[in-house]
């Protein structure tokens, strides 16, 4: 039986030794050898002095080594925190001092920003993974994969340690830390394997970066069942010709991504010039498909089968809606039924269940909840709604914040948010940090950020402030200062300075009248 | 031309402060132009070299460092 996710590799690597596990480009590792070299990596990182549930930074772009990275982590009993390499210095300063990170995982292409950080970042012990060793803290990846592995001892794993950190926005300013374990991890692996029907021949389009949930598809479930995952780096994912072209390249039978991605495929990928006929399944998630849109691919693909995937990151995912043929209306696609090992309610402002067929907020009891998050127990409380079956014996629900609505098939319907979350191009992005961010500058007295619907594809990010008198700052100043405590996606693309804001009866800011001025084109 | 490209990226659509963009960097790899940026990029080459960029064309190996863009303008231009 296995119950950990270092099994989860050492299973496979003994079922399929020589068989692909990923592949980037030209360069691939089978099974045997990325078992092999997770081993060697944990090894290392236990002799400089890691401890079962001790926290490992990844600082990689979309890469092989990415792979090696996350199992070898595992394998040494760590829990690994993957870090975007696009974040700027503070936020990722922030997140390595929140959860303790002391040896960080790196590629030669990342050098330069590794070099800024570990002259800021005195706790780190040590930096793995670039090409020459600069000092007592660095180790290169050949001298790792030099090591013997004689000495070698598996620390022990059970399935509720600690496997993995994933940072998300918080409203008050500070990222938030979502912990999963190795439990959580192995039974979305085995729910999305069951999903697809995957085994050892597919082979699974990674497209999403190591610290947005979706890459989990990729780097456990095709583990899982010996498929083989193709890592698409960024520059292919951002440029749709030549990401079609590698999909199709690839023979890809199973893709996971945001919509965004498929759009712009279908918009100018040039589709038709490739073959796409290896291609099963198409599982979307993470922000609504535009209907017009997707009916348009779904007819370019009659034969691949569609799905809807939804769920926040403290569950991964819990519903999906299987689309048999091109939806005949415009009307919005299901999030549709909870899968296995999975239950929920909706609830009303009170806590109490609605009546079949009303709107509320979703909460969900799964296999896949998070432990909670990192270091926040008033916040983790908060996420949770509890059910006392007995005394010290509850049911625990997450609270999405989501609102939906059953209908008489059980299929549940997205409707909006119960506070200012929003998705934006697949990031989830919170409009109170973001506010959070600007109010920390001095100059600052007010603000508020919205979301403007230009037309109907074009949504962005906006906000307006009010400075303090006397002071000299621009909006280009103002922006720069976003740019530096924010992560890319939540940097607004345009912020206006106003002399006062339109105000509630009350004296509220008026967001709503804010979004119907920035709307009206001047 | 690659000044123009070079000063255009830097100003309008770097995602966070560039010192200075080498020839060869890997202008997607490492977060210079995100996918937004590179439509922007494109609207903005069309309209200073006079060409059209057929979305085809938007490739790896035409669009991803200062030097493989200013060759591709370049074979578009003669």
């Amino acid at each position: 039986m296995i119950y950990n996710l270092a099994q989860l590799m050492e299973r496979t690597a003994g079922r399929f030794p020589e068989k692909e596990a990923f592949t980037c480009l030209n360069d691939s590792i089978s099974y045997a050898e990325l078992d092999r070299k997770a081993n060697q990596l944990a090894s290392c990182l236990i002799q400089n002095g890691l401890e079962k549930g001790d926290r490992v930074g990844i600082f990689m772009n979309r890469c092989l080594d990415t792979a090696v990275a996350v199992y070898g982590v595992l394998k040494s009993g760590g829990a690994f925190v993957a870090i975007d390499p696009f974040l700027p210095l503070n936020r990722i300063l922030l997140i390595m001092k929140d959860c303790g990170i002391e040896q960080l995982l790196t590629t030669p292409s990342q050098s330069k920003k590794i070099k800024v950080i570990s002259d800021a970042a005195p706790f780190l012990i040590s930096i793995i993974g670039l090409s020459d060793e600069q000092d007592t803290k660095t180790v290169s990846w050949p001298s790792v994969f030099s090591r013997s592995l004689e000495k070698f001892v598996s620390p022990r794993i059970l399935e509720d340690d600690l496997a993995s950190i994933l940072y998300t926005s918080g409203s008050t300013g500070t990222p938030k830390g979502i912990m999963h374990s190795h439990h959580n991890i192995l039974a979305l692996a085995r729910l999305e394997a069951e999903l697809h029907d995957s085994d050892e021949q597919d082979r699974i389009g990674n497209f999403a970066p190591l610290h947005f949930d979706q890459s989990l598809f990729g780097y456990f479930s095709g583990p899982l069942v010996g498929a083989t995952t193709v890592i698409f780096p960024d520059s292919y994912v951002k440029l749709p010709a030549s990401l079609s072209a590698l999909v199709a390249k690839e023979k890809i039978t199973l893709w996971f991504s945001v919509p965004l991605l498929l759009i712009q495929v279908l918009v100018h990928g040039a589709i038709e010039k490739q073959d796409f006929s290896a291609l099963r399944w198409v599982r979307f998630g993470g922000e609504v498909f535009p209907v017009k849109q997707l009916r348009a691919l779904m007819l370019k693909w009659p034969h691949v089968k569609f799905i809807n995937s939804y769920g926040p990151s403290e569950l991964f995912r819990c519903t999906y809606y299987v689309l048999d043929e091109p939806p005949k209306t415009d009307d919005p696609i299901p999030l549709g039924t909870v899968w296995g090992n999975t239950e929920y309610k909706i609830l009303d402002a009170n806590d109490r269940e609605v009546e079949r067929g009303e709107s509320g907020e979703l909460v969900v009891r799964t296999t896949t909840l998070m432990i909670g998050y990192w270091n926040d127990t008033e916040r983790t409380e908060n996420a949770f709604y509890r059910i006392a079956k007995a005394a010290g014996y509850d049911h625990i629900y997450y609270r999405t914040g989501d609102l939906v609505q059953e209908n008489a098939k059980k299929e549940l319907f997205f409707l909006g948010r119960k506070d200012r979350q929003i998705k934006l191009r697949g990031y989830r992005i919170e409009l109170d940090e973001i506010e959070a961010v600007l109010l920390k500058n001095d100059a600052v007295k007010e603000a508020a950020v919205v979301i403007v619907q230009k037309d109907s594809n074009n949504r962005s990010l906006e906000a307006v402030v009010k400075l303090e008198e006397l002071t000299e700052y621009t909006t280009d100043d103002l922006i720069r200062f976003c740019k530096n405590g924010l992560p890319p996606y939540s940097v607004p693309q345009k912020i206006a300075i106003l002399t006062d804001f339109p105000r509630t009866a009350t004296g509220k800011i008026d967001r709503k009248q804010i979004i119907k001025s920035l709307e009206t084109p001047t | 031309m690659t000044d123009k490209i070079i000063s255009y990226i830097k100003t309008e659509i770097s995602m966070e402060p560039v010192d200075d963009i080498d020839l060869e960097e890997d202008l997607l790899g490492n977060g210079i132009v995100d996918s937004l940026g590179m439509m922007q990029l494109v609207v903005f080459l069309e309209k200073e070299f006079k060409v059209k960029i057929a979305p085809e064309d938007m490739t790896v190996e035409n669009f991803n460092t200062v030097s493989s863009i200013s060759e591709y303008l370049s074979t578009k231009l003669n």
